[in-house]
C-alpha cells in the first residue's frame, strides 16, 4: 500500500491457522521461538544489535485469535530513508531481516534449539498465568471462555499450561514446517515505496517453495443455540467487582445486518454518548467503565463494567432496560445519528495508522469478504431503526459473569 | 499568513509548525498534514495534581487544596449547562477525551469531519465552567469507582507506592485521583476558584494537527477568544514543599492477587530542580541513553535475566523529568524480586567501573533517532508531547539536534550523579498467600 503520509516503512506477514485445542499453545509458541534467533542472526543479542543498526527498527511477533482462526503474526517497523540520510536500503534490508526471522530459522539436528524452546515455553505459561494481573481482561476472558467452554473459540489464544508439557524442539519444529508450507499467507508493505520495487525485494526475501497442500480453513461457527442461561460468579480479593455480560448475535462478517450489528452495539455501548454510558454512568453514577464490544468474526457482543458489588442489581436492571429499548426501537434521532457519525470517523481514523490499516485489511480476510473503508461508512450510513430491531431480535443473552470481593472482604 | 504567526521548522522530519500568540496570551500551535483523515486538537492547562498549593498576585492567602481537585475539574468540565459535552462531540461525529497527569490536565477531540465545529465546541466548553452541587455529588461516586478500579491494578499501585517512597514532601508522592475521602471534601466553590485561576489562557495552550490551513485555525481561536473578554491575570505562585534528600521509605510492600511478584525500583533525581530548558532535555536525553545502555534488550544484562527466567520481555528502565521533580524506575515482574533487584544493583556498581563502550552508546543514539522518527506517525503523540515539553520549557523538535551533540562521558557521570543508592526505593508487590 503506497503512501506519503507516513514517516515509516511498515510490514508484516501473517500465517493463518485453525484455532484447535492440540495446536493452539505450538502456535503460540512458535513465533515467540523465531524471535530468539535465526540461521543468520543466530541469538537474540545478535538480532536487537542488527534491528538497533536499522536505526531502531522494531520486530515484533504475536499470535492473533480471530474469529475460530488462530494467525502467527511477524512485522516489522523502520524510520523511512528519507528522514535519515540513507539511500533507500531501509526497505531491503528490513525485509530481508524478517525473512529470516520468519523463512529461514535457526534449526540443529532438525529440530529448533532446546533451550530456546524451553525458555520460552516458560515465558508463555507466565503469560498465561499473568492473565489474572488485569481484572478487566481477566474478566473478559473467564466470560468467554465459559460461554464457549464447548466451542474452539472457548480456546485461550496461548492454549493451555498443561499443553506446553508435551512440546519439544523436534516436534515444535515439525509444527514449524508444516505450517509454513501449507497455512495462507498475508504480506503488507506500507510505506512511501514503489511497488515495484517491494515486489521485488518481497521475491527475493520470499522464494521459499510452498509446494505443499494449502489448509482448508473451516468457518467460524456462529448459529450455537442458547439454550439457558449461564451465572457464574468467582470470588477473588479485589476491591471492585467486575461485570461481563456475553451476547450471540448470530450475525457474521459477511452477513447483511453486519453493519447494522455495528450500529446496535454502538448505540447500546460503543461510545460515552451510549445508552449504557448515559445512563449507568453518567444518569445513575454506578460505574465509571461501561461499553458494549463485538467479536464480529465469532458474532458475540460483550458487555463489561466495573461495579459495587452492592450495586449490582440496580446495575443489571438499568442495563436490562437499555436492551429493551434497543428492541423496541426507543432510539433517539441524536442516538442513532451520533453513533453512524461515531462509527464512520473510527473507520476513517483507521486509515491514518499503517498498524490499524494491516490490521483492517486481516479483518477482511478472516472474515472471507474485503470490504472498502467506502462500502462500510455507506453501510453505516444507512441503517435505520428497522435494521436495528431486526438485528435485536436476533441477539441473545448466553452468559453473565460476575468477579466480586471475597464475602466479608472489602467491598 | 496573518501577523502574530512564527514559523518553526523542524529540518529532521520535514515539517512546518505555525505558532500563534492569541490575545492575551495563549499559544496556538498547527501543524498540517497533508493526506491525514484524522485532525486532532488538544487543549491544555498547565494544572496537574501535583499543583495544590498556591496564589494569585497581589494576594498573599495560599490555597491549599485537597487531594485529586485537578482531576475532578477535567471530569466536571465535561458537563455544563447545555448538558453532556460528549453528546455535542458525538453529533459531530467527534471523539472527545480528557485527561489529568502531575502537571497538566487536557482536554481533546479527533473527528474526520466538521473540523471547524468541533473545534468551537472544544474552545467553548472548557471555557464555560458549570459546577453544582449535585454534579459535584455525582462526581464522587463515579471517581470513586475510577479509583477503586486503580486499587485493583498492580502495575498502578506498584507504581504510586514507589513514588510515595522515594518523596517525603512533594506531592507527586500522591496518587493524581486523591483518595474517596479527599474528593468527598471538594465543593462547586473551590472547583471556581481553581478554576479562574488556571484555566486563564495565559495559562493554556493549544495544539492542532492534521489536513489544515493554520491561519483559519489560528484566527478561529483569536476570534473565539476576544469575544470573552479576558483581563489581564497577575502571575500564578505555585508552592511546592522542600524536597530533602532523603527517601521516605526504602522498602514497601503490598500484597494484591497477582500470577508473580512485581519489583520497581526507583532512584529519586535532586539536580533536575535546578534544570531548565535545553539542559534538562539534554539530561532527559542522556538518562534514556544510559538506562537503554544498562537495560535494554539488546545488552547482556536483560539478555541474562530472561535466560535465567527472572524477568519477561516487559521489564525496562525509565527517566521521568519535570521542573520540579524527577525519577529513574527501573522493573518488571519476576519471580524472584531480591535476586533481580541484586542484578540491578550490581550492573549498576559494574557500569561505575568498567563504562560503556563508544560502539554501544552510538547504537543507542541510533535507536533513540529512529524511535523518535517513527513516533511521528502519530499526530496523538506529536500534540501531547509538544505540548508536555513546552510546558516544561523545552522543545521536541530539538530532540535530534540534541541527541546528536551529547557524549558518552556525560552520560557516565549520570551514574554517579543519578544513580545514587543513597536515594533509592523499592516498591513490591506481591500475592496473598491465601490464594
Amino acid at each position: 500500500m503506497p503512501t506519503v503520509k507516513f514517516k515509516t516503512i511498515s510490514m508484516g506477514i501473517f500465517l493463518h491457522q485453525e484455532l484447535k485445542p492440540d495446536l493452539a499453545a505450538l502456535n503460540a509458541l512458535l513465533p515467540s521461538v523465531l524471535e530468539q534467533g535465526s540461521r543468520l542472526y543466530p541469538d537474540y543479542l545478535t538480532l536487537q544489535r542488527e534491528l538497533e543498526n536499522l536505526y531502531g527498527a522494531d520486530i515484533a511477533t504475536d499470535i492473533i485469535k480471530s474469529g475460530e482462526r488462530h494467525i502467527l503474526a511477524f512485522t516489522l517497523e523502520t524510520a523511512h530513508d528519507k528522514y535519515l540520510g540513507e539511500d533507500g536500503k531501509l526497505l531491503q534490508k528490513g525485509m530481508s531481516l524478517l525473512g529470516s526471522v520468519v523463512g529461514d530459522p535457526l534449526v540443529v539436528d532438525g529440530a529448533f534449539r532446546k533451550d530456546y524452546v524451553k525458555q520460552e515455553k516458560s515465558q508463555l505459561i507466565k503469560d498465561i498465568k499473568a492473565m489474572l494481573n488485569d481484572k478487566v481482561s481477566y474478566a473478559l476472558e473467564r466470560c468467554l471462555a465459559l460461554m464457549c467452554a464447548e466451542e474452539k473459540f472457548g480456546i485461550y489464544k496461548l492454549g493451555q499450561i498443561e499443553d506446553y508439557e508435551q512440546i519439544d524442539a523436534a516436534g515444535l519444529y515439525r509444527h514449524y514446517g508444516d505450517l509454513f508450507t501449507r497455512s495462507p499467507i498475508d504480506l503488507y508493505v506500507i510505506g512511501d515505496l514503489d511497488e515495484k520495487q517491494v515486489l521485488e525485494a518481497a521475491g527475493e526475501v520470499f522464494s521459499f517453495s510452498r509446494n505443499g497442500e494449502y489448509y482448508t480453513l473451516p468457518e467460524t461457527e456462529i448459529m450455537r443455540p442458547v439454550n439457558e442461561v449461564k451465572y457464574v460468579e468467582e470470588e477473588m480479593t479485589v476491591n471492585q467487582s467486575k461485570l461481563v455480560l456475553g451476547f450471540r448475535t448470530y450475525t457474521g462478517f459477511r452477513d447483511l445486518l453486519h453493519c447494522p450489528l455495528m450500529v446496535y452495539s454502538g448505540v447500546l455501548g460503543g461510545f460515552p454518548h451510549s445508552k449504557l454510558f448515559m445512563n449507568v454512568r453518567e444518569e445513575a453514577g454506578l460505574a465509571y467503565y461501561i461499553n458494549s464490544r463485538l467479536e464480529q468474526h465469532k458474532g458475540l457482543m460483550v458487555i463489561s463494567a466495573g461495579i459495587n458489588y452492592a450495586d449490582l442489581q440496580k446495575a443489571r436492571e438499568i442495563i436490562d432496560r437499555q436492551i429493551e429499548d434497543m428492541a423496541s426501537g426507543a432510539i433517539s434521532d441524536a442516538e442513532l445519528h451520533n453513533t453512524k457519525q461515531g462509527l464512520i470517523n473510527q473507520l476513517l481514523s483507521r486509515q491514518d495508522s499503517p498498524s490499524q490499516m494491516i490490521s483492517f485489511h486481516l479483518e477482511g480476510s478472516v472474515g472471507g469478504k474485503a470490504y472498502s473503508v467506502e462500502e462500510l461508512t455507506a453501510g453505516v450510513e444507512a441503517v435505520d431503526r428497522k435494521d436495528i430491531m431486526a438485528v435485536a431480535e436476533r441477539i441473545k443473552l448466553d452468559t453473565v459473569y460476575l468477579l466480586r470481593p471475597r464475602e466479608g472482604g472489602s467491598q | 499568513m496573518i501577523d502574530n504567526c512564527r514559523l518553526i521548522e523542524n529540518r529532521e522530519l520535514h515539517e512546518t509548525l505555525y505558532h500563534y500568540r492569541v490575545h492575551p496570551g495563549m499559544d496556538v500551535y498547527v501543524l498540517p498534514r497533508p493526506g491525514y483523515q484524522k485532525k486532532y486538537a488538544i487543549f491544555s492547562t498547565r494544572f496537574g495534581s501535583i499543583d495544590n498549593q498556591f496564589r494569585v498576585e497581589p494576594e498573599q492567602k495560599i490555597t491549599v487544596l485537597p487531594d485529586g481537585v485537578a482531576h475532578f475539574l477535567e471530569h466536571k468540565l465535561f458537563e455544563d449547562e447545555r448538558g453532556n459535552v460528549f453528546d455535542r462531540f458525538a453529533a459531530l461525529g467527534a471523539s472527545a477525551n480528557a485527561f489529568t497527569s502531575f502537571t497538566q490536565t487536557s482536554y481533546l477531540f479527533s473527528c474526520t469531519a466538521n473540523f471547524e465545529q468541533s473545534l468551537q465546541e472544544l474552545l467553548d466548553y472548557v471555557q464555560e465552567p458549570y459546577f453544582t452541587e449535585q454534579t459535584v455529588q455525582k462526581e464522587q461516586g463515579i471517581i470513586g469507582q475510577e479509583i477503586k478500579m486503580y486499587e485493583d491494578h498492580p502495575h498502578w499501585q506498584v507504581f504510586f507506592n514507589l513514588l510515595a517512597g522515594l518523596y517525603r514532601e512533594h506531592p507527586v508522592r500522591k496518587d493524581i485521583a486523591g483518595t474517596v475521602e479527599s474528593i468527598a471534601r471538594i465543593t462547586p466553590d473551590l472547583l471556581y476558584r481553581c478554576y479562574n485561576t488556571f484555566y486563564h489562557p495565559g495559562n493554556m495552550a493549544l495544539f492542532v494537527i492534521g489536513d489544515l490551513e493554520p491561519d483559519r485555525v489560528g484566527q478561529q481561536v483569536e476570534v473565539n477568544l476576544a469575544a470573552r473578554d479576558y483581563k489581564p491575570m497577575g502571575t500564578i505562585i505555585r508552592h511546592y514543599p522542600q524536597e530533602p534528600a532523603e527517601i521516605q521509605e526504602e522498602r514497601t510492600v503490598q500484597e494484591l492477587v497477582v500470577s508473580e511478584p512485581i519489583l520497581y525500583l526507583g532512584f529519586k533525581d535532586m539536580v533536575v530542580e535546578k534544570l531548565q530548558g535545553i539542559e534538562l532535555m539534554r539530561r532527559e536525553i542522556l538518562m534514556e541513553l544510559l538506562l537503554d545502555t544498562l537495560f535494554g534488550s539488546s545488552e547482556a544484562l536483560y539478555n541474562d535475566l530472561y535466560k535465567e527466567d527472572l524477568i519477561d520481555e516487559n521489564f525496562g528502565a525509565e527517566y521521568s523529568a519535570e521542573i520540579n521533580y524527577g525519577y529513574v524506575m527501573i522493573g518488571g515482574e519476576t519471580k524472584d524480586p531480591d535476586q533481580l533487584y541484586e542484578r540491578i544493583m550490581d550492573a549498576l556498581s559494574k557500569i561505575k567501573k568498567e563504562g560503556v563502550s563508544s560502539e554501544q552508546f552510538e547504537r543507542h543514539r541510533r535507536k533513540l533517532l529512529g524511535g523518535y522518527i517513527r513516533r511521528f506517525n502519530s499526530l496523538e503523540f506529536i500534540a501531547n508531547n509538544f505540548l508536555a515539553y513546552r510546558f516544561r520549557g523545552t522543545d521536541l523538535f530539538q530532540l535530534p539536534s540534541i541527541l546528536h551533540e551529547v557524549r558518552r562521558e556525560e552520560a557516565l557521570a549520570l551514574v554517579e550523579e543519578n544513580l545514587d543508592s543513597a536515594r533509592h526505593a523499592v516498591s513490591l508487590i506481591v500475592p496473598p498467600e491465601e490464594e
